[in-house]
């Protein structure tokens, strides 16, 4: 078992060596290509959405990836992440003790904003302000409990002040028929370093939270996150590493980024893009 | 097994620890009860009452033993109890039977899950060993009080309060797609039952409400606290979801407490559940939890036990058992209905039809009945 002080340290260790640029370049331009020729048999106008999450339906559930889509409806667990983030940065900054004293004045705050301005942060506000107090206690329940989870996995007065929480989704879009949008969502990215001429920001180490018991590919799955960081911008470097969190099962794992990390990566947004098309074909995935 | 009955007077406090180990005590000036008019010290009491504020945390914090430390020969040992004896017995593993060798783009296979409920079903006649949920539900007004006082508990855990009992809790579950049936089946009650609910709840809320202090957030209460486990190469799972869990992860030794509420009355299975939630916990953390403990709303007992190496051992033997079972079940090895189970031999009178001939169980609407109230 993990140490906080031992997962700390090794989140916040010196970068490894970067990424060459020669190799981003070239993964880049594979996968463009690939993609381009997998969605190719697919209309136009029927774009492809590739995420963490349906990278582990592809891997473990490729029947479902053809099922309908629910048509979206807030639930609380749909407000965790967003609202237990805002806790932990919160209580990480030192204006709360613990996510539980902090949960409760974190979703007022963010309601009242909106209320007062109609500026939606989290787009959840409108929602929860007319909640009742049972269910909007839901709410808070599941969020305070995420946040726990993430508050006590870290040592966070070791953390870099200027680290981000959640923000927006990174993504990056492939300039096929139909479009392929990779998109990667991670909970922190943390600053190991200055950077140096030519980059907006050095070298980064991002967390990733997820429910569950990690898969055999948890190595893939986090180096994915990477990619589709590096794929948002040639300024941004390539995340040195990436540290994924399975609170349910009590586990951690770390990837280092380097050239067969991020190559691994792109192999599995490969084989999913074309789960993804084969359900759509409804041929055999 | 080593019991501290809620009958028992308690032991001397142990020393005051530092935030978070669940061994301070907290008293915010706000809300909730210090022991009051009516609650006696647990030391001096000549006829039992339940527990209230300071005194239901103390029975908490003080088992009467030390706290369990970290210990990873431990946990090698419960792990190695449990992957050995999977793996002794492979009748049942489904090896698809196809003779083609699986790739990297096969599937990966889920995991046999094992929970408390098919454990449950599993040791009473493995011919139930069917997952939950695996047929319609069937409602009745002591599951819809479960429910409603689960919610309300968490309620009350998270923003210290309860308001309408009824109102916040049909709230709560009606933003749950889980249980929107049983929200609309409570929406439906009308007259005496729903008269009749709403003045249980309302009675089992009052008494949460009077017997539970605040707990002081540095212990991070977590609620509806999911925890799972991956066994054997990750082909069985085990799965549980308790509903409260006090105490910063351990460092050194035990930090954390499992609180089950209920609004049933006691069931000699409440203890095994208790016991199954200690192993998993010991599993995925560096040390077991230091206590586990069952609330009846019903009653305001405090059913507490200390967590023991022997627990844990009987614990995962215990599973193994269930989870072979579980997995000769789902392969279609296991044994077919019992004459010895009340329920299959129903079955087997065949009033209500023939034992299916693939070995499956039966229908649900045949054979359902609900092990917790």
């Amino acid at each position: 078992m993990t140490t906080v002080g031992d997962r700390t340290r090794r989140l916040l260790a010196p970068p490894p060596n970067p990424v060459p640029e020669a190799a981003r370049r070239h993964l880049h331009q594979q996968l463009a290509s690939e993609l381009g020729s997998i969605v190719a048999p697919l209309s136009a106008s029927d774009p492809v959405v590739v995420t963490l999450p349906v990278l582990r339906q592809a891997r473990l559930r490729p029947d479902s990836l053809g099922e309908a889509v629910e048509a979206f409806a807030w639930r609380p667990i749909f407000v965790r992440r967003s609202l237990g983030l805002a806790v932990v940065e919160a209580c990480a900054g030192g204006q709360f003790r613990t996510p539980l004293e902090a949960v409760g004045p974190v979703a007022d705050e963010a309601v009242g904003r909106w209320e007062k301005t109609g500026w939606r942060t989290f787009h959840w506000e409108p929602w929860v302000a007319g909640l009742a107090p049972g269910a909007r206690a839901v709410v808070l329940a599941e969020a305070a409990g995420w946040a726990s989870a993430l508050w006590s996995s870290l040592r966070w007065s070791a953390i870099p002040a200027h680290s981000r929480f959640g923000g927006a989704d990174d993504h990056w879009v492939c300039p096929a028929a139909p479009p392929v949008r990779l998109k990667g969502r991670t909970e922190l990215r943390i600053p190991l370093d200055a950077g140096g001429p030519g980059r907006e920001e050095g070298a980064v180490a991002l967390v990733s939270v997820s429910g569950g018991c990690p898969t055999d590919t948890w190595s893939e799955e986090l180096a994915y996150l990477a990619l589709v960081a590096s794929l948002r911008s040639a300024s941004l470097p390539v995340p040195a590493r990436v540290l994924g969190l399975w609170p349910d099962a009590g586990v951690d794992r770390s990837v280092e980024i380097d050239t067969d990390n991020l190559a691994r990566a792109v192999e599995r947004a490969v084989t999913t893009t074309a789960a993804v098309v084969r359900s759509r074909l409804a041929l055999p995935v | 097994m080593a019991v501290l009955d809620i009958e028992r007077p308690i032991g001397r406090p142990e020393s005051l620890k530092g935030p978070g180990t669940l061994s301070g005590v907290h008293r915010p000036s706000s809300v909730r009860p210090a022991p009051g008019p009516g609650v006696r010290s647990p030391l001096r009491r000549s006829s039992w009452e339940p527990l209230s504020g300071e005194a239901l945390l103390e029975r908490l914090r003080i088992t009467g033993r030390p706290r369990p430390a970290v210990r990873p020969d431990l946990i090698q040992r419960l792990r190695s109890v449990l992957e050995s004896g999977l793996a002794a017995d492979t009748v049942g593993i489904d090896d698809a039977g196809d003779g083609l060798p699986v790739t990297d783009t096969d599937p990966a296979p889920s995991p046999l899950l094992v929970t408390k409920e098919r454990l449950h079903r599993a040791l009473a006649c493995e011919a139930h060993a069917r997952p939950t949920g695996s047929g319609p539900r069937s409602f009745s007004s002591s599951l819809a009080c479960g429910a409603l006082i689960g919610v309300l508990f968490r309620q009350l855990v998270t923003v210290g309060d309860i308001g309408d009992p009824m109102a916040d809790g049909l709230a709560a579950l009606a933003v749950d797609d889980h249980q929107a049936d049983l929200w609309g089946w409570i929406e439906g009650l009308a007259g005496p039952a729903r008269d009749e609910l709403r003045a249980e709840v309302e009675r089992q809320a009052e008494g949460l409400r009077r017997r539970w202090p605040a707990l002081d957030p540095a212990w991070l209460p977590r609620t509806q606290e999911a925890m799972r486990v991956r066994l054997a190469d990750g082909t069985v799972e085990l799965s549980a979801r308790v509903d409260l869990a006090i105490g910063r992860p351990a460092r050194d030794e035990a930090s954390v407490a499992i609180v089950e509420a209920t609004s049933g009355s006691r069931r000699v299975e409440h203890r095994a559940d208790l016991h199954f939630y200690a192993l998993v916990e010991t599993l995925r953390s560096p040390a077991p939890p230091f206590v586990v403990a069952t609330y009846y709303a019903k009653t305001g007992e405090l059913d507490v036990e200390p967590v023991t190496d022997e627990l844990l051992v009987v614990a995962a033997r215990r599973t193994l058992d269930g989870a072979l079972r579980i997995r000769r079940h789902d392969s279609g090895t296991g044994p077919g209905p019992s004459p010895w189970c009340s329920r299959c031999s129903i079955l087997l009178d065949g009033d209500l039809g023939p034992w299916p001939a693939d070995g499956t169980a039966p229908g649900p609407a045949s054979v359902d009945v609900g092990l917790r109230g």
